[in-house]
């Protein structure tokens, strides 16, 4: 029984991700040549980060459904001014698409096979999506900065490669400086249920219910006497600590 | 400066500068994996010890072979016999 739900699983979800894919990128890309032919930079930018997200969101929510369900929880504070830097665990190569449940304007920090996908990486590319191993670190601080004074968020996954065993890696601290130099809240976003939706390795998907927790916003006057390496620690056992809860049942 | 004198050094800078209690620096504590350090952790590592012992190892070579905590005692009693020649 499990194995014709898989199967009918990934046969529905493939042909969908493909046709919805195959539709919904030349028409969103057409929607953002008319906005950057018609409104300045900015404004096309902005809308072409919302399309992803929308796409990120229906990829996601919709097409696995109802093989699998997405639980989302917001713990966040929403008196907290954004831009946000979202720091999130990393389990699976649904976590990008998952992010699409963010209702604000993102960019994503991710690794360099994110933009080695067909049309995908492309779009990412064009969104200002940052591959982290591709560029230094002055650059990335530079431009992260940036993009945080212009209102964007910025989305990573410091871990920078996926958990095999559902522990909390060890945390790169590229991001937290900008923190630190920027003082933009910091929201951890915790997901568990997706190390299956696909499993490292495969691309075969199991049904199962996604969790997504965002966590209380860390603001500046929480974390400003921090040392970087002290910050992503910290950041790293808040998402340590709920990630194993959520495991549990949260 | 004996071994023991660098040794408590040593983890005195990865105690100041990183807050990382005493229990986890174990000579073959990997200073990535278990430690948590980040390449850019490396950076301030290297300004502390230069700080630390009054040394100049920003630009050796034999700095990206570090591994372990035991790695840095070794290499910094090198540096230092080095000196005394």
């Amino acid at each position: 029984m499990r194995i014709l739900k898989i199967a009918l699983l990934n046969i529905i979800f493939y042909t969908l991700f493909i046709t919805f894919t195959s539709i919904a990128i030349p028409f969103l890309g057409s929607l953002v040549v008319i906005f950057v032919l018609l409104f300045p930079k900015r404004l096309a930018l902005r809308r072409l980060r919302r399309a992803i997200s929308w796409y990120g969101a229906v990829i996601i929510r919709i097409l696995p459904f109802p093989f699998v369900r997405l639980r989302v929880k917001d713990y966040s504070n929403n008196d907290v001014a954004g831009p946000y830097l979202f720091v999130c665990n990393h389990r699976a190569a649904s976590d990008p698409f998952l992010l699409g449940v963010l209702p604000y304007e993102c960019i994503q920090v991710a690794n360099i096979w994110t933009f080695r996908l067909p049309v995908l990486g492309f779009v990412a590319k064009l969104a200002g999506y940052l591959s982290v191993r591709e560029i230094p670190f002055e650059d990335f601080f530079k431009k992260t900065c940036g993009l945080l004074a212009e209102g964007v968020c910025i989305a990573t996954f410091p871990e920078g490669t996926r958990s095999r065993d559902k522990s909390v890696g060890q945390f790169h601290g590229a991001i937290f400086r900008v923190a630190l130099e920027t003082k933009r809240p910091i929201v951890p976003i915790c997901i568990t249920g997706n190390e299956s939706i696909p499993p490292v390795g495969s691309s075969i998907l199991r049904p199962g219910l996604i969790k997504i927790h965002l966590l209380p916003a860390i603001i500046w006057e929480e974390y400003r006497d921090f040392s970087p390496f002290k910050l992503k620690n910290y950041v790293r056992d808040i998402i340590a600590k709920e990630v194993v809860l959520m495991d549990e049942g949260k | 400066m004996t071994e023991q004198d660098i040794i408590k050094m040593v983890n005195e800078v990865f105690a100041d500068s990183f807050e990382i209690e005493k229990g986890k620096l174990k000579p073959e504590a990997n200073i990535f994996n278990d430690l948590g350090l980040d390449s850019l952790d490396i950076v301030d590592l290297v300004v502390a010890l230069q700080k630390k012992f009054g040394i100049t190892i920003r630009s050796d070579e034999r700095v990206r072979n570090i591994r372990t905590l035991g790695d840095i005692y070794q290499f910094i009693l090198i540096i230092k016999k080095e000196i005394g020649k």
